[in-house]
């Protein structure tokens, strides 16, 4: 019996190590509390491809010199995105091809129609086919009432009225817009 | 999200482990070793499982994150932290826990050749991969991805709260020969599934606008049993209510196990079994939520034509409902079991000793033994392999040691040990796996603990 009894005393030092020796590293799962998700989403806005013909009423004789649109948008009545949204950075690209310059307006209406934010107006010169791209960064601390907007309109004007354009033109106004959201979310 | 990782914390807090028992299996005659081959070799006349202590196991197992990685005291940040974890996995890396209390077991000689024995015990079982690009949509967005294709299909779990009652025998076929066969009524407290899912979702650089987006071939389905109440559409808060479904609620379904063991010679034995093939049929307060289709979003395009104002925030939304439709049911469903195997081979050597059996007969054994071991549990990516070499060392008559290397997906320093003494009828045993963790727990892929107490009698 000597052989089994060393043998299981043996097994018994090994278990005891073990545990005296067991440990943890120093965990801290408050940690989590410190955590914010910082989730950064782009996705295409408004595009659009204007003929000269679209500048003229329905009779094709009457030049317009401006024409806009709405785009109704719910995304700040969610209120993941309302509470959450810390920066808005708004990206648009164009390409002018008409033979004067163009004004886009870009606007951001609350359900009242009331324009609540306004950008800088992008001035696009004739036949520039490779104006830079134009960016306008909103921080919300600073500009809250964007979070009341419900609408966005775009406005493109004719700067040059004196001669009327040729409704038959071929030529275009290629306008394409991206948004990028940041958030900051507890976790 | 935050549920899902404080279940994750409460798992490891418990050291909830995985389900490779590669000590239990065929070690000392316990009768537990029957629920993992039901051929093993048992030579007593009858036993009784101690009512809820007869078989405690839990154990855990993380591939790809450990507790360390994102909760060490380190002055790091946690952003950082958590970022650097979710780019470091793999998509195959996963999360996986299992736990079983056995509620009560027995077993009896039926005759010279057969043993039967039963029981019930209640199981946790789930099992989960790490949707990496999901997780990465999640915590960062998709602004430094464009072009980059998120998987939806790297959402696969399964959550399995359910009772299992079960019988089985073992039979001597001839001296070498043993077969044996377990059936089981398995009875779900709850389900949470959603596995086989396929789908992308991708922003690319676009011709039209600046960014195109696209949900891509999306086939999403998670199915839910017993978490919601069918008639009230609400979440069933009463937790009596779970555990009442796991005796013989509504949610049933059948399996099996079988087994051998062959004695190739005296001192060679191979064994082998099929665990776990069946099914639970889920008909009571189901919850299926279905995402099928394809989505592609490039934005709004003006027109311009005052005559016909155009709502477009409505005709996106249209055809989001449209082309994505987002469906719920109450359809029943069948989960499957997740199949194990198991297959060892088994060299006995050193001192022969006797010992008495059932009917006051001598069998004679080694009292060391060598062999390997091999488990595959099939999940839904692939089947999960881990192979096992051991030792087993019985020190008296009564008092008997196994110890084991294990290389799995989760470590390749796996140590475990086991240990079975009886005193008089009272049978102990107890095991632990992956020893060289203890050194630093919080680092630990996987962890297991296995104990019960049994009365066996010859």
């Amino acid at each position: 019996m000597k052989y089994p009894l060393k043998f299981s005393k043996n097994v018994a030092l090994v278990l005891a190590l073990f545990i005296v020796v067991s440990c943890a590293e120093t965990l801290d799962f408050k940690q989590i509390e410190e955590y914010t998700l910082k989730p950064v989403v782009t996705a295409a806005l408004v595009s659009f491809n204007a003929k000269p013909i679209q500048f003229f009423d329905s009779s094709g004789t009457i030049q317009n010199n401006s024409v806009s649109d709405v785009f109704e948008f719910k995304g700040f009545d969610e209120s993941y995105l309302r509470n959450n949204v810390v920066k808005l950075i708004f990206n648009a690209e164009f390409k002018n091809e008409f033979d004067r310059d163009i004004t886009i307006q870009v606007d951001f209406l609350n359900r009242s129609n009331i324009i609540i934010y306004s950008f800088s107006p992008i001035f696009v010169e004739s036949f520039d086919v490779n104006p830079p791209p134009y960016e306008e960064e909103i921080i919300i601390a600073d500009n809250l009432q964007v979070l009341n907007a419900t609408q966005v309109k775009i406005t493109a004007s004719l700067e040059n009225t004196t001669t009327q354009l040729n409704p038959t033109d071929t030529s275009e106004f290629d306008f394409k817009s991206s948004v990028t959201l940041f958030i900051e979310s507890e976790f | 999200m935050k549920k899902l990782l404080f279940l994750w914390l409460i798992l490891y807090a418990f050291k909830i482990t995985a389900q490779n028992k590669q000590i239990l299996y065929n070690f000392a005659e316990l009768p537990q070793t029957l629920l993992l081959n039901p051929a093993s070799e048992i030579n007593y006349k009858f036993h009784i499982g101690l009512p809820f202590l007869s078989n405690i196991s839990t154990q855990t197992g993380s591939k790809g994150v450990v507790l360390s990685d994102i909760f060490a005291v380190d002055n790091r940040n946690i952003n950082d932290k958590i970022a650097e974890v979710i780019s470091n996995l793999k998509p195959n890396d996963f999360i996986k826990f299992n736990s079983q209390i056995e509620i009560f077991s027995g077993g009896f000689r039926f005759d010279d050749q057969t043993y039967i024995s039963f029981g019930f015990y209640e199981e946790i079982d789930a099992f989960g991969y790490f949707p990496k690009d999901i997780l990465t949509l999640f915590t960062q967005g998709n602004d430094a991805f464009i072009n980059k294709n998120f998987r939806i299909s790297q959402i696969s779990y399964q959550l399995d709260v359910l009772g299992v009652l079960h019988a089985g025998f073992s039979k001597k076929i001839d001296e070498k020969l043993t077969l044996g066969a377990r059936f089981k009524i398995y009875s779900s407290a709850f389900n949470m599934q959603s596995t086989n899912n396929t789908g992308t979702f991708s922003t690319y650089e676009s011709t039209n606008n600046l960014y195109t987006s696209y949900l891509n071939a999306v086939k999403f389905n998670a199915r839910t049993s017993g978490l919601v109440n069918s008639e009230t559409n609400q979440y069933i808060e009463d937790t009596s209510q779970y555990l009442k479904n796991t005796f013989f609620g509504d949610n049933l379904g059948l399996g099996f196990d079988v087994g051998f063991t062959y004695q190739m010679s005296p001192q060679l034995e191979i064994s082998g079994s099929i665990l776990d093939v069946g099914f639970i049929n889920h008909k009571t307060n189901i919850k299926n939520t279905k995402v099928e289709g394809d989505f592609v979003y490039e934005g709004v395009n003006f027109t311009f034509d005052p005559d016909n104002p155009r709502n477009y925030w409505g005709e996106i939304d249209e055809r989001f409902k449209e082309q994505l439709p987002i469906t719920e049911d109450q359809e029943s469903y069948i989960s499957w079991r997740p199949t194990k195997i198991n297959a060892a081979l088994k060299y006995s050597f050193g001192e022969r000793r006797s010992k008495v059996c059932y009917d006051n007969s001598f069998k004679e054994f080694y009292t060391d033994a060598l062999g390997f071991q091999l488990h595959t549990v099939f999940r839904p990516f692939n089947p999960q392999l881990a192979f096992t070499g051991f030792y087993q060392k019985s020190i008296t008559n009564k008092l008997h040691t196994k110890f084991t290397y294990t290389v799995d997906d989760l470590s390749f320093t796996n140590i475990g040990a086991g240990l079975s003494a009886q005193i008089g009828n009272v049978n102990f045993y107890g095991m632990v796996d992956n020893l060289l963790s203890y050194r630093n727990l919080s680092a630990a892929n996987s962890l297991s603990l296995q104990l019960g107490f049994n009365l066996i009698f010859n």
